[in-house]
């Protein structure tokens, strides 16, 4: 088995409708967030990598395995859609179990399994009432509860943390994280672009079908070079800093905190200025505090995507 | 970069066959379809002329009650025209059970929108189709040559050996006439179910379409001055290919071979109608 999630020139049509263009993706472990505007292309990406829909062009691999491959790859991987997709008249445990003998578990182990899975999304108390009577959070977490229960390593959730309150959200984040931390490969859409920066490991940004994007996020940011960096800094002398800066060529904006304290800066090399700014303190300045401003994934969209459909 | 512990471990025990993974669908959708009592009455009903059948063997084999009755035995004679009466009957009784039984097969997973969950898993759309339509091919079975077949067994019983011997091919004419009707009926609910989505209305479809498909046929008949029009009749097409079945020479209008020929290409679009609807996600256009 091979350690990546591979797309080789993948293109998806609907028709004479784009849903994916010229994807090369290589998909490494940890948590991988899926962000774009509606109509983007999550979703088809998603069911292209479980092999739900088939590229028009292109070559796709998971783990060493064709998506075409359903016997071998449905092994390790896992998938839980956005949308309320339940067959009639289940229980929450009926619902793990069913699917689990679809899976090809002995009834025994499906059991067992099930009730591994149930537990370890909070589910048990309600496990044996109809996914009908669900609340919204319950149903997302069931869903997951599906997906994760054979224990996938590539774990495909759309849209996991919609519809969720607080105190479940963190739950459900921490449940990808763990996942992650066992080296699995989890890969989520989302629009909830705080949460998205805070659990990710690495982003792919997609726009109109195409990839615009992908890799760490500082890095992603770093590569951004018609934006210039903003960089926060909490100094004793905000003004002196700031004239000193604007004697570089680097340095196009910087505008004073209004408690006096520090000062918000646009410099178009990001790492001349930090040589500087050592230079500062050596001289004397107190720094207290240098934090980069848009180097998070709520900034990199509106950069590359714009700032429609932002939550924030 | 987070530094992986790599400690995954994926289940790793015994798997099961992977031809017997339909059986999974057959044994939930049969359990969903007897939680009506409709469906379980009409089930029991289905059995009362296959008792009457077996009332007319006992009594067409004894003396004394037929002396009672006053009858002649060569009215009740047991032949392959018996048989045929049997399955005709049968059959309709069939037709009704899965107007009611087949589309809630397949339509409430097409209007939930749960296939994906179905086929994100090592389980293809052929065995989703087969799973589904396993449930109405054991059900009509149960109602069609299964009884046929036990009653043959009790009526060459009574017989001898050597009406057996002369008779023993309505056994295989039994088998097969059923196994045509339940293929065309699984086939055709499960497709329309398939493109209504909505188990009422996809039910009634199908009984609507039988009668429409036979009046098209007279109509077509009637003023083109052809006997084409009868391989739009299903009813008709099986009637022909029943009366072949069991030797009995009714005057067809069309031959049996081209009766087998249009009911192949019935099931041969209703097999390309489902593989339409059931995919993962539905391509709107």
């Amino acid at each position: 088995m091979s350690g990546r999630i591979i797309f080789e020139d993948v293109s998806k049509f609907y028709g004479e409708i784009l849903g994916v263009n010229r994807v090369n993706l290589s998909i490494p472990a940890g948590i991988t967030s899926l962000v774009g505007p509606n109509g983007s292309g999550k979703t088809t990406l998603m069911n292209l990598m479980t092999g739900l829909v088939k590229p028009s062009r292109g070559r796709i691999e998971v783990l060493g395995y064709p998506t075409d491959d359903a016997e071998n790859l449905f092994k390790f991987v896992g998938y839980s859609t956005q949308f309320d997709a339940f067959p009639k008249g289940l229980t929450g445990f009926q619902f793990i179990y069913s699917y689990l003998c679809l899976s090809g578990m002995p009834l025994r182990d499906a059991e067992r399994t099930a009730w591994q899975a149930i537990e370890r999304v909070n589910m048990v108390d309600a496990a044996s009432r109809k996914v009908a009577a669900y609340s919204k959070g319950m149903r997302q977490r069931i869903r997951l509860a599906q997906a994760l229960a054979h224990n996938p390593k590539v774990l495909v959730l759309d849209e996991p943390l919609n519809g969720l309150d607080p105190l479940a959200r963190s739950e459900m984040i921490a449940l990808f994280r763990a996942s992650a931390a066992e080296g699995s490969y989890v890969i989520i859409s989302s629009h909830i672009l705080h949460e998205v920066d805070v659990i990710s490991d690495q982003v792919i940004l997609l726009s109109n079908g195409y990839v615009v994007a992908e890799g760490q996020i500082q890095s992603v940011r770093n590569e951004i070079q018609e934006h210039p960096t903003q960089i926060l800094i909490r100094c004793d002398r905000p003004r002196e800093l700031a004239a000193k800066l604007f004697e570089s060529e680097y340095t196009i904006e910087a505008s004073i905190h209004n408690d006096g304290r520090g000062l918000l800066l646009k410099t178009r090399d990001a790492d001349r200025f930090y040589l500087a700014l050592n230079q500062f303190a050596l001289n004397g300045m107190q720094i207290e505090s240098i934090a980069p401003a848009d180097d998070d994934v709520l900034s990199v969209y509106e950069y590359l995507i714009g700032n429609e459909e932002v939550v924030r | 970069m987070a530094v992986y512990r790599r400690n995954y471990r994926p289940y790793s025990g015994k798997q099961t066959p992977e031809w017997s993974r339909f059986l999974v669908l057959f044994r939930y959708s049969r359990r969903n379809l007897f939680r009506s009592k409709f469906l379980t009455v009409f089930f029991v009903l289905c059995f009362f002329w296959p008792i009457a059948c077996l009332a007319w063997i006992y009594v067409a084999h004894s003396a004394a009650v037929l002396a009672k009755l006053g009858l002649p035995a060569e009215i009740l004679a047991i032949d392959n025209k018996f048989f045929l009466l049997y399955i005709t009957v049968q059959g309709v009784l069939s037709f009704f059970m899965t107007a009611f039984a087949g589309p809630g097969l397949i339509s409430p997973d097409l209007a939930n929108g749960s296939l994906p969950l179905y086929f994100c898993r090592p389980f293809s759309r052929a065995e989703y189709v087969l799973g589904k339509s396993s449930v109405l091919g054991i059900l009509l079975s149960q109602i069609t040559w299964i009884p046929g077949v036990i009653l043959f067994i009790i009526q060459a019983s009574f017989a001898g050996a050597s009406w057996t011997r002369d008779n023993i091919w309505i056994v295989g004419s039994l088998v097969l006439s059923s196994l045509i009707l339940i293929a065309i009926l699984s086939l055709l609910s499960t497709a329309l179910s398939a493109w209504v989505k909505w188990r009422i209305v996809a039910g009634a479809l199908l009984v609507a379409v039988v009668p429409f498909g036979a009046g098209l046929a007279e109509a077509i008949n009637a003023v083109l001055r052809i006997d084409a029009g009868h391989f739009l009749d299903l009813r008709y097409l099986m009637a022909t290919v029943w009366t072949n079945l069991f030797l009995v020479d009714n005057g067809r209008a069309i031959s049996a071979g081209q009766a087998w020929i249009a009911i192949l290409v019935y099931c041969l679009f209703c097999l390309w109608l489902l593989m339409r609807k059931v995919r993962a996600y539905e391509v709107i256009r």
